[in-house]
């Protein structure tokens, strides 16, 4: 069986690693083989954070190969196009419009390019599904389930080879009781993105 | 049962069970199942999770844990119990051992009788570290026996066996991982839990552990006896064994080994692998026969090229013509840590293969939107008490001094608008490079120094800085923790790895007791007053310390949070906002934005500590009032 390779990226504190958890846990819930690849300490004080999750048999190593990811989920878009070479041309890149901003751009050190600029470079890579998770997110209890909400509608997009049940399991898994909730609401709420969203 | 509940996870005995470990709580649970009595520790990235774990694992397991002030105490700590023949564990990071060394360096001569297992997590491509050395150099260095796991599983499987190869040969092994085994989550099986041997014994044999010349010269042949014993193991041993079949060899280790089966694949080489598990001492033996067999062999390993280096040896010796491929003929570098696109470079290229074009293709395709990203680097967070006092000491001194710095959090005053770092060597070093730079250099000269890296390695230069009568300026940033690592406890908060809470030992007192002549300490949320005191220790004629306390601002989040204290935000009325840009350019919290002319403040991010209020020109920054909704 071919790896099914799925790259997380973002920004320190926003709870990638947490989601790159959950669904590491869902592969496991599952059987399946399952390796993550993390990266923690200096990346954790508001820099980048990227989290691999590769499942399947054929997976030896924590990093994905350049052009091999199938899926690259991002709450950036400036991070998604940090990470773009890793997906595959048959893959899909799912991002949130919700900018934020690095401190060279406040100083006016560095500019950070339009999100249309973004999308049409990251579209040269593979499919790019954008919509605004960070609405999804604050409906559903606060920013910090951001990733939930990508990793729904990733799910409802048949991008993730797992089933409902797993996911929430390991939501209950690997988050503490008082998220459990907010966090299955914003993986619901992910859920009705093809409902809703603006493709390629 | 969550898995968020690792001390369940660690101590449970459920054998066969799988879980998701990180490599190094995979460390620690092979510690646990093989009778673990004493670990010990000093946090350092990538190998904090290792005592993390374990002190979270100690208030319910059978085991005794400590934090210790630095690697080089820990090292002795857990090398004595093992010499009164408990099992024990140590664990630092790589430049750890290099703290460590001079406790490791004998030990080794001496011995030891319970298993004792030193943990070193490497760190190539310098993810979170001053350099990217390659610590099975200091297994040779040391005579020191080492094992090297490629995955979270095996690291666990091989700290169970580390200790009973330590205990047959009464020696202490290296277990080296590196970042990529250590932050690596998969799923692991559980084995069973040996339960500690707790017959402590300290039987006295001085002419074995006291090593005066005359015992270290009769303990040398020993080792090196030992280390032959280790060799005829190392040749035998599971750890070192060959994957696959064919003409082509490739001798790798670590985590190199999965990029090295993952390219193979890919690029349709039918190669037999050769993995080397057991690094220190080789399989001299096995290697030269593997090469033998071969037409090329490709040498696949990170940083220096070690097992490059003794196969060329071993072939040479035996006469062995076949060609050995690797950095010398710069297929590989020494610089960075592998990836599997490196890996496929190099590999199609000692092999005469094509790189697969998809690899070009999608590199072209990124090239020139990639070089003009917006840089991310990490930052201090928002409310850091450390951002409040850097911008107070280049108030103070109008930038004209010169400032080495320590590691922790506040290293990152590098980055803009602070930049406040102009040399940095190691742990401890801002107080012995600012002495140096005082005595040939006449200007202001201002170390900053963390709580934690004060206790592992500030306290000597400090005795330094008086006894020499340095008049250097030691602030020392005090969030009562240490943050950059994870939040472990250090002796200024009194709180051990078993979870006592004892007195903090008080810095202001070490100081004092050293006879430092100039000690205040300030609260850096409080600008002004910082200011002076900082002015006044910088115009005082002889050595100074200023201690500027504040808890770690996601401490202090926490703790309202948990005690229902409220985080009373601040805002920018937009009326007196002039646009000067002073709290963006001066101090840069990563709570204020901009949305036009005008700042603001992200709510959810400002944990309320004033500091921009207070420094703003205009008073145009106040608190939000309860009943106003912002």
């Amino acid at each position: 069986m071919k790896a099914h390779n799925i790259m997380f990226t973002g920004v320190g504190g926003s709870g990638v690693l947490t989601a790159a958890r959950v669904l590491a846990t869902a592969a496991l819930i599952e059987g399946q083989k399952v390796r993550m690849g993390e990266i923690h300490g200096m990346a954790q004080r508001g820099g980048i954070v990227n989290c691999a999750i590769r499942i399947g048999e054929s997976v030896y190593g924590p990093i994905i190969p350049i052009g091999e990811a199938d899926l690259l989920l991002s709450i950036e878009p400036v991070e998604a196009l940090r990470q773009a070479n890793l997906i595959s041309p048959n893959g899909t890149i799912i991002v949130g419009e919700y900018k934020i901003t690095p401190t060279a751009v406040m100083l006016g050190r560095s500019e950070y390019p339009t999100v249309d600029e973004i999308f049409d470079e990251l579209s040269k890579f593979a499919r790019v599904i954008t919509f605004n998770a960070e609405r999804m997110a604050r409906q559903a209890g606060g920013i910090m389930t951001m990733n939930t909400v990508l990793v729904g509608a990733a799910f409802d997009l048949d991008l993730i080879p797992m089933k409902e049940s797993s996911i929430i399991e390991a939501i209950k898994d690997v988050l503490p009781a008082r998220y459990h909730e907010m966090n299955i609401t914003a993986f619901k709420k992910g859920m009705t993105v093809q409902k809703m969203i603006i493709t390629d | 049962m969550s898995s968020m509940d690792i001390a369940e996870i660690l101590t449970k005995e459920a054998p066969g069970k799988r879980y998701l470990l990180l490599g190094n709580e995979a460390i620690a649970r092979g510690a646990i199942e093989a009778g673990l009595e004493l670990a010990s520790t000093y946090p350092g990235t990538p190998a904090s999770e290792i005592g993390d774990s374990l002190f979270q694992a100690a208030k319910v397991g059978k085991f005794y844990f400590e934090y210790c002030t630095n690697e080089k105490v820990a090292m002795e700590v857990a090398g004595a119990a093992a010499i009164a023949n408990a099992r024990s564990l140590v664990a630092m990071k790589h430049v750890g051992l290099n703290v460590a060394s001079d406790a490791f360096m004998t030990l080794n001569y001496i011995g030891v009788r319970g298993g004792m297992i030193i943990v070193t997590a490497d760190d190539p491509g310098c993810w979170s570290s001053q350099n990217e050395q390659d610590n099975r150099i200091f297994a040779l260095l040391g005579d020191t026996i080492m094992l090297e796991p490629a995955d979270p599983q095996e690291a666990k499987d091989m700290t169970v066996a580390a200790f009973e190869l330590s205990e047959k040969l009464e020696q202490p092994i290296l277990l080296r991982v590196t970042t990529r085994v250590s932050h690596t989550r998969a799923d692991v099986e559980l084995g069973p839990i040996r339960p500690p041997r707790n017959n402590p014994n300290f039987e006295r044999d001085p002419f074995r552990f006291v090593t005066i010349p005359a015992v270290a010269r009769k303990r040398h042949p020993i080792l090196v006896e030992k280390i032959k014993q280790a060799t005829a193991i190392s040749e035998k041993s599971e750890w070192n064994q060959i994957h696959g079949k064919g003409k082509i060899g490739i001798i790798t280790s670590g985590v190199s080994f999965n990029y090295v089966i993952e390219v193979i694949r890919a690029l349709k080489v039918k190669a037999a692998v050769l993995k080397i598990g057991m690094s220190y001492p080789l399989p001299k033996k096995k290697i030269q026969k593997f090469i033998a067999q071969k037409e090329k062999v490709v040498i696949v390993e990170e940083l220096k090229p070690y097992l490059e280096y003794h196969a060329r040896a071993y072939a040479q010796e035996a006469g062995i013509v076949t060609p050995i491929l690797g950095k010398s003929q710069e297929f590989f570098s020494e610089i960075g840590e592998l990836t599997p696109h490196k890996v496929t470079e190099g590999i199609a290229r000692a092999l005469d293969r094509e790189i697969p074009v998809h690899l070009t293709e999608i590199n072209e395709k990124l090239s020139e939107p990639m070089s003009e990203l917006p840089p991310r680097p990490p930052i201090l967070c928002s409310g850091c008490p450390h951002r409040a006092t850097f911008y107070e000491v280049a108030t103070a001194t109008g930038r004209k001094g010169i400032y080495p710095t320590d590691i922790g959090c506040y290293t990152l005053a590098i980055q803009p608008p602070l930049e406040l770092a102009d040399l940095l060597l190691c742990m401890g070093s801002s107080i012995g490079t600012a002495c140096g730079l005082t005595a040939i250099l006449d200007k202001p000269i201002i170390g900053a120094i963390g709580d934690s890296t004060f206790f592992h390695s500030g306290i000597t230069g400090l005795v330094n800085a008086v006894y020499n009568k340095h008049p250097v300026k030691i602030i020392v940033v005090d969030n009562e923790t240490t943050a950059m690592t994870g939040h472990q406890p250090h002796p200024g908060t009194g709180i051990t790895g078993m979870g006592v809470e004892g007195k903090p030992i008080s810095i202001e007192e070490v100081a004092r007791g050293i006879g430092v002549p100039f000690i205040k300490t300030i609260d850096p949320l409080q600008v002004k007053e910082s200011i002076r005191t900082i002015r006044e220790a910088v115009a005082f004629d002889g050595p100074a310390v200023v201690i500027s306390k504040s808890p770690c601002a996601l401490i202090e989040r926490a703790r309202k949070r948990r005690e229902k204290e409220p985080l009373v935000p601040y805002q920018v009325d937009p009326e007196v906002c002039q646009g000067c840009r002073v709290c963006t350019d001066k101090l840069g919290c990563a709570a204020t934005i901009w949305e036009g002319e005008h700042a603001s403040i992200d709510l959810a991010l400002c944990s309320g500590c004033g500091v921009c209020a207070q420094i703003c020109p205009y008073k145009a920054i106040r608190e939000v009032e309860p009943n106003e909704s912002a």
